[in-house]
């Protein structure tokens, strides 16, 4: 991929912002629907390559609407010429996403009568994405104005980059252009409009659509030059009642990325919880993340994975290939010697490579994030995985005494277990126990009734 | 004898919000990284005590040597603040914001008054010499009790050592600043009390900018002094987009203060004053 290099005038320091958004997925500009089809979203993904001031954003689009009515308004800090926008591939955000989840780790107790070898081998499964919320669509509107600084074409999109001098003038325009701007969305346009930011207004274009061949719309691709490291997250909240989610994957050549005007705090992690999970991976984190989300009072965004790219320990998928970064974004690799390659094979004894991915999970609403996300990255390069333990027990027939203390040890652990998953999920230890009853409970029978005759049940 | 010192109380708040910051808010700070910080200072402060003793003999007395000839209290300060506000990946990024911290003290003085506020001044030093030392100003997310807890603390420090037209001077400037531009831009109003209600931001304007020895000894020169920060820090976070920008803004006033002491004279605040002394040299200052 090309580096999109863009000088800015020094009248800059007077320019907000990077801000992108496209609502649908909702987080920082808003869908502007040409018909009155509902548009949901699910998570909206952005990936952010940024080193100093120079900036990759890219877009995930999960449209699921039809493709005709797709239009997005997305106010960015600079205009944005034909060369600064390109489509990216869809897969990247999957590679990325794959990579960087929450994800469980299996143990197998190896028979305790086997004194020389305690831990079983291990396994991990990675997790499919946690998915999300579902926001709201927005309205409509009608009227005229505005200055077009740019008008091209990239891929299956028509994009339009305006500049405005007044909401009601933009409101117009795009209203005017059979865009139907979302209730409210003028009073919000105009602290843009102030920061003399660009808007980037993209459609469809129905026949490159055709052509192309792609069945979904393709995440859209945008480098520009600005020391404003945010994503606005008011304009996806215009009609919102419910609360939306926004997974961003920051790559750094530094270290982990931050948000400076919240709390970023870590996910749960590193817990043994019980193995009947495996099942219900998914439901599970959801819970979790709901439980710490509810706990922080609505108002953190959760750090999900901070990694090295070039390593994983374990990996949930293979790390990406060099040129994988390059597609998500990652321009500084050329001119950095091309260091250590990144390893196609699993486990290769940590390389360090110049690109540090953090994965942030900010669940936002209205009332608890006024204000757009302001972001650093910062030279911290500890690692940190959400990552959930399920220790199988020995199921064979044990003979020694060892073995027998073993078993006996069994019950605690389990209602151990049983007790982190309550805290964590919220979910009720009643039902926890008897659906571990029934994953365990065929197993063996005198060690688990001993459970439950101690469990007082 | 404890307790006896404002700067005792100081130690035991410092303290406070240090556990609580770990203890509540998950912070990615390291045991190990505190001890190195007050290590550092601490002996930092020795070494150069004793250097200047035996140097400087017969110059005259110098306050900040009298009470305690080691000072341990200035030094224990600058230590948890540094451990409250400084990040770094390695031990000797963190060791070397204590040692220059404090050595700043020593060498960057003017009438023997030193200028730079400590922290700040290894704070600035660990983030311009190192690549990985970081702030996180985020890292107190803004719960209103945190802000009373601040308040209240720094206030009863403040009330003592009658600095309170500083912390008002900064946040007063600071937040008619940010209202006028938030109305400009038309924001609704909860993102402008979001703007402030930064823990970060209260710590700093309660304990770090009113540090008594390095700002100005004047009553009016504190105030324009502390207001030309908050406008600067305005300046830096709105349109520079820094994240640090408070302690860029210090930093760069600080050797100003020498210029507010010249043009307005009043006497120099020492921490072995008791109250009554110091509450009449203010008087004598209006």
């Amino acid at each position: 991929m090309q580096i999109f290099r863009f000088i800015m005038p020094l009248l800059s320091v007077l320019i907000s912002v990077l801000c992108f958004a496209p609502t649908a997925w909702a987080f920082c500009g808003f869908y502007v629907a040409k018909a009155d089809t509902k548009l949901y979203n699910k998570a909206s993904q952005v990936v952010i390559a940024r080193d100093s001031d120079r900036t990759v954003l890219t877009m995930a689009n999960d449209y699921q609407g039809e493709v005709k009515d797709f239009a997005m308004v997305v106010p960015v800090p600079t205009v944005i010429k034909k060369e600064q926008v390109r489509v990216a591939d869809p897969k990247i955000i999957e590679r990325l996403d794959a990579f960087s989840a929450p994800r469980l780790v299996e143990y197998f107790d190896e028979d305790p009568c086997n004194t020389y070898n305690q831990r079983g081998g291990d396994r991990f499964l990675a997790l499919p994405s946690a998915q999300l919320n579902e926001a709201e669509s927005p309205r409509r509107d009608r009227s005229l104005g505005v200055t077009v600084e740019a008008q091209f074409n990239v891929g299956e999109y028509d994009i339009v980059v305006l500049s405005a001098k007044e909401s009601g003038g933009l409101e117009t325009w795009l209203n005017r252009n059979g865009y139907k701007i979302p209730r409210g969305a003028k009073q919000l346009l105009k602290p843009y409009i102030r920061s003399s930011m660009k808007f980037f207004v993209a459609k469809v274009n129905l026949n490159k659509f055709a052509q192309s061949g792609y069945e979904f719309l393709r995440p859209l691709q945008i480098s520009y030059q600005s020391p404003k490291f945010m994503l606005p997250i008011r304009l996806g909240m215009i009609n919102a009642t419910t609360e939306q989610d926004l997974i961003v994957y920051v790559l750094s050549p530094k270290g982990q990325a931050e948000i400076t005007n919240y709390r970023t705090v870590k996910v749960p992690s590193n817990l043994n919880i019980p193995t009947f999970i495996k099942e219900e991976f998914g439901d599970f984190y959801k819970s979790t993340f709901e439980t710490a989300y509810t706990k922080e009072g609505k108002r953190v965004a959760f750090l999900e994975y901070a990694w090295d790219m070039s390593n994983c320990d374990p990996c949930a998928a293979e790390p990406l290939t060099p040129e994988e970064l390059k597609q998500a974004g990652v321009f500084w690799l050329d001119s950095d010697s091309p260091s250590e390659p990144i390893s196609p094979r699993f486990r290769r004894p940590f390389p360090t490579s110049n690109v540090f991915i953090s994965r942030l999970h900010v669940r936002y609403t209205r009332d608890k994030f006024p204000e757009d996300l302001m972001f650093q990255d910062t030279s911290n390069r500890e690692s940190f995985q959400g990552r959930y333990i399920l220790q199988h027990p020995f199921t064979g027939e044990v003979k020694c005494q060892a073995g027998k203390e073993y078993k006996r040890s069994l019950p605690r652990r389990f209602e151990q277990e049983a007790q982190t998953l309550a805290k964590l999920t919220n979910w009720n230890i009643q039902d926890i126990r008897r659906k571990m009853r029934l994953t365990v409970g065929n197993i063996t029978n005198s060690w688990w009734e001993r459970l439950f005759s101690w469990l007082g049940m | 004898m404890l307790l006896k010192d404002i700067r005792d109380y100081q130690i035991l708040f410092l303290s406070l919000f240090l556990i609580l910051g770990i203890g509540t808010r998950d912070w990615t700070l390291r045991p190990e990284f505190i001890a190195v910080a007050i290590a550092t200072c601490l002996a930092t402060q020795c070494i150069l005590s004793l250097v200047k003793r035996q140097g400087g003999r017969g110059q005259g007395e110098d306050s900040f040597l009298v009470p305690s000839p080691l000072n341990i209290r200035s030094a224990l300060i600058t230590a948890l603040g540094l451990s409250l506000l400084l990040r770094a990946d390695h031990w000797t990024t963190i060791a070397l914001a204590a040692a220059s911290a404090i050595a700043s003290k020593f060498f960057l003085q003017v009438n023997q008054k030193h200028f730079f506020n400590p922290g700040n001044f290894g704070i600035i030093t660990a983030l311009v010499f190192t690549s990985d030392a970081w702030v996180s100003p985020g890292q107190w997310g803004e719960d209103w009790w945190y802000g009373l807890l601040f308040a209240g603390t720094g206030g009863m420090i403040l009330q003592r050592i009658g600095r309170w037209d500083t912390t008002a001077a900064f946040l007063g400037a600071y937040s008619l600043l940010e209202a006028i531009r938030n109305f400009w831009l038309g924001w609704t109003w909860d993102v402008y009390w979001h703007r402030l209600m930064s823990g970060s931001l209260l710590l700093f304007a309660l304990f770090m900018v009113t540090d008594p020895r390095s700002i100005p000894n004047a009553r009016i020169g504190r105030v324009i002094w502390a207001a030309s920060i908050a406008i600067v820090t305005f300046v830096l976070r709105n349109y520079f987009f820094l994240p640090t920008a408070v302690f860029w803004a210090l930093f760069m006033f600080a050797p100003l203060t020498i210029l507010f002491d010249i043009f307005c004279a009043a006497p120099r605040f020492s921490w072995v004053k008791n109250e009554s002394t110091v509450t009449s040299q203010l008087l004598k200052e209006v």
